[in-house]
């Protein structure tokens, strides 16, 4: 069996203190390995977005560790986790994942720019090609249908070649057809270009192409398929 | 610098507006500032083309020279090299006819003195009752060879030569020697050395002794400070100058700090992207900067084009030393305006964005 890319182990997360303490994740375990696409399935305020966040080195865990390519996250600095959470994730959120004032093809540039390199100007157009992009490729944001604007955030986690995507409900802003079109995109990037890519989704209908599914309720994760 | 320059062009109106208005302080700033060089200028001009050192007043007179009253003979009492007697005389300088009427300031010294100024036309100083005129009362209609009177007595005076542009508290300077000073005066004494004469100006002396009686002894500096109104004039303009720094820093920043709330979830998003708060503080400071250096640049250009279209009797003087400095410190006002966003910047917790 291959390392897991990214692996959470025995993950706790309270908020607050007391009685007036909030559980949101109760020994959490997940792991995700290259070529992976998997799913995290369960209701509103279940813990789907905590769970990411920690996954991702945006909070810390009251207890448990995260690994990622068996590098413990929280032993690292501030500076590390941020360089980290540049270079090795890539995040695609519900919505406004875009910079408002840059083009389709400036939100990649931006990235280049943050790595301090040129712009792969080849690599751009062949995932904007992929992802069905090419013709908006000077588009702003606003200029883009909500499926676009999701397809450009996946292009922009792709870009920078991260070991793992996060996406925390990419399709709750889209139409049922728009969702499924996003989900197959994901999975297809996830077998075709051997990345680890985690979906956070509420949406039953949308797990029909992860290789694993875990189900999560009231801050219980259980591994469902896989 | 990137992400800061692609905002503002996307943004241009926003950007443009906050520009303009640091234009205005800019313009606002330099204008004061050329106004203060110009009083300081109307003040000190014949002063500052003297070259000297120091100047010695009758220390009874309070430091100000129309105050002072001194003898000829009093000059015994100093040693060094270029010593100059020096008389002055504030007056209304008119023509015979009465057809032209200026406010003037006289100033009466030896006729080899080392104050008398290079000539431009005519002659120097070479028989009794002659005077020579600035630049800026040959503008006003003055000639030469004309006869004038200058103050309260019926003595006239001839024109014999004109020199550059010279002023002394805010009035046009003519030169003439001592005697004839005295008799513009009305002086009881017009010759010898128990003639009065209001102080002595030098380039390198010191009191032969240490008795030196009345005199007193004062810098340039000290004397020009001391002229009546020029330092409250120019404690009033640059303090305006001053609290302007502190309105184009006020400005900037909360301009910025608006926008940074305003972005917040945006910020989110970037640092969710591992892009932190240093790279979006570096985006504001871009923005301010540039803004600052676009109202910086325009503010100059108009006020030099404002100065070439002045009318005359506005004293205004384009010091680009001082100008540079102001522009240094507006720039430093609005960098120092974008970092007040900068605790904003770095508390935003990316993991909000997320939610
Ligand atoms: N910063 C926080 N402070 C307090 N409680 C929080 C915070 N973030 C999340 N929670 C709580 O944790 C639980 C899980 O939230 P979340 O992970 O956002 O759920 P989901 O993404 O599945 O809707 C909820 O009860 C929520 O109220
Ligand atoms: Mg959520």
């Amino acid at each position: 069996m291959t390392q897991a890319v990214l692996a959470l182990q025995h993950i706790d997360k309270q908020f607050g203190h007391g009685h007036t303490a909030v559980t949101a994740l109760t020994d959490a375990n997940f792991e995700v390995s290259a070529g992976q696409f998997v799913a995290i399935i369960g209701p509103s305020g279940s813990g789907k977005s905590t769970f990411l966040t920690i996954a991702a080195g945006l909070q810390t865990p009251t207890k448990g560790q995260v690994l990622l390519n068996g590098t413990e996250l929280a032993a690292q600095s501030e500076k590390a986790r941020l360089a980290y959470r540049f270079n090795e994730i890539g995040f695609i959120l519900q919505s406004s994942n875009l910079i408002p004032f840059l083009n389709v093809t400036e939100q990649l540039k931006l990235v280049d720019k943050m790595a301090k390199r040129p712009f792969q100007k080849d690599r751009a157009a062949q995932l904007l090609k992929e992802l069905a992009l090419s013709d908006v490729a000077t588009a702003y944001p606003s200029e883009l249908s909500g499926g676009e604007r999701q397809r450009v955030a996946i292009v922009r986690a792709l870009y920078n070649d991260p070991s793992v995507i996060l996406a925390d409900e990419p399709t709750a802003s889209l139409d049922t057809p728009r969702s499924i079109d996003v989900v197959e995109r994901l999975a297809n990037e996830a077998h075709q270009h051997q990345k680890a890519i985690v979906m956070v989704t509420h949406d039953q209908r949308l797990i029909g192409n992860c290789d694993v599914v875990y189900q999560i309720e009231d801050g219980v994760m259980t591994r469902q398929k896989g | 610098m990137y992400l800061g320059l692609k905002e503002m062009r996307h943004e241009k109106l926003r950007y443009t507006l906050l520009s303009g208005v640091l234009l205005l302080i800019a313009l606002v700033v330099f204008m004061l500032a050329g106004l203060a060089n110009g009083l300081s200028n109307g003040n000190r001009q014949a002063v500052d083309a003297w070259q000297a050192r120091t100047v010695y007043l009758n220390k009874n007179a309070n430091q100000t020279m129309s105050a002072s009253q001194l003898k000829l003979a009093d000059q015994k009492k100093l040693s060094g090299k270029q010593i100059a007697p020096l008389a002055s005389l504030s007056g209304t300088l008119r023509t015979t006819n009465n057809h032209l009427k200026t406010t003037a300031s006289a100033f009466g010294t030896s006729r080899t003195s080392f104050l008398m100024p290079k000539l431009v036309s005519g002659h120097q100083i070479n028989g009794k009752n002659q005077v020579l005129i600035s630049a800026d009362l040959k503008a006003a209609g003055y000639k030469l060879g004309q006869k004038v009177r200058i103050g309260t007595t019926k003595q006239t005076v001839k024109i014999v030569g004109t020199y550059g542009k010279s002023t002394y508290m805010i009035a046009p300077t003519l030169y003439t020697d001592i005697a004839t000073m005295n008799r513009l005066k009305g002086a009881p004494i017009t010759s010898g050395d128990q003639q009065t004469v209001n102080g002595f100006v030098t380039k390198e002396s010191s009191f032969k002794n240490a008795k030196h009686g009345d005199l007193e002894k004062l810098s340039i500096a000290t004397f020009i400070n001391k002229l009546p109104g020029y330092s409250a004039e120019q404690l009033t303009l640059n303090t305006m100058i001053y609290f302007l720094f502190v309105i184009a820093l006020a400005i900037i920043g909360i301009f910025m700090f608006v926008l940074t709330l305003q972005k917040q979830p945006l910020f989110g998003v970037l640092k969710v992207q591992g892009i932190g708060t240093g790279h979006i503080l570096a985006a504001l400071l871009t923005q301010s900067i540039a803004m600052a250096v676009i109202g910086i640049v325009l503010g100059l250009g108009i006020t030099v084009g404002l100065a070439q279209i002045m009318p005359a009797g506005l004293p205004f003087v384009v010091n680009w030393a001082q100008f540079g400095g102001y522009s240094l410190a507006l720039l430093a006002a609005s960098v120092v305006g974008a970092l007040l966003s900068w605790r904003t910047v770095a508390k935003i917790d990316p993991a909000v964005a997320i939610g």
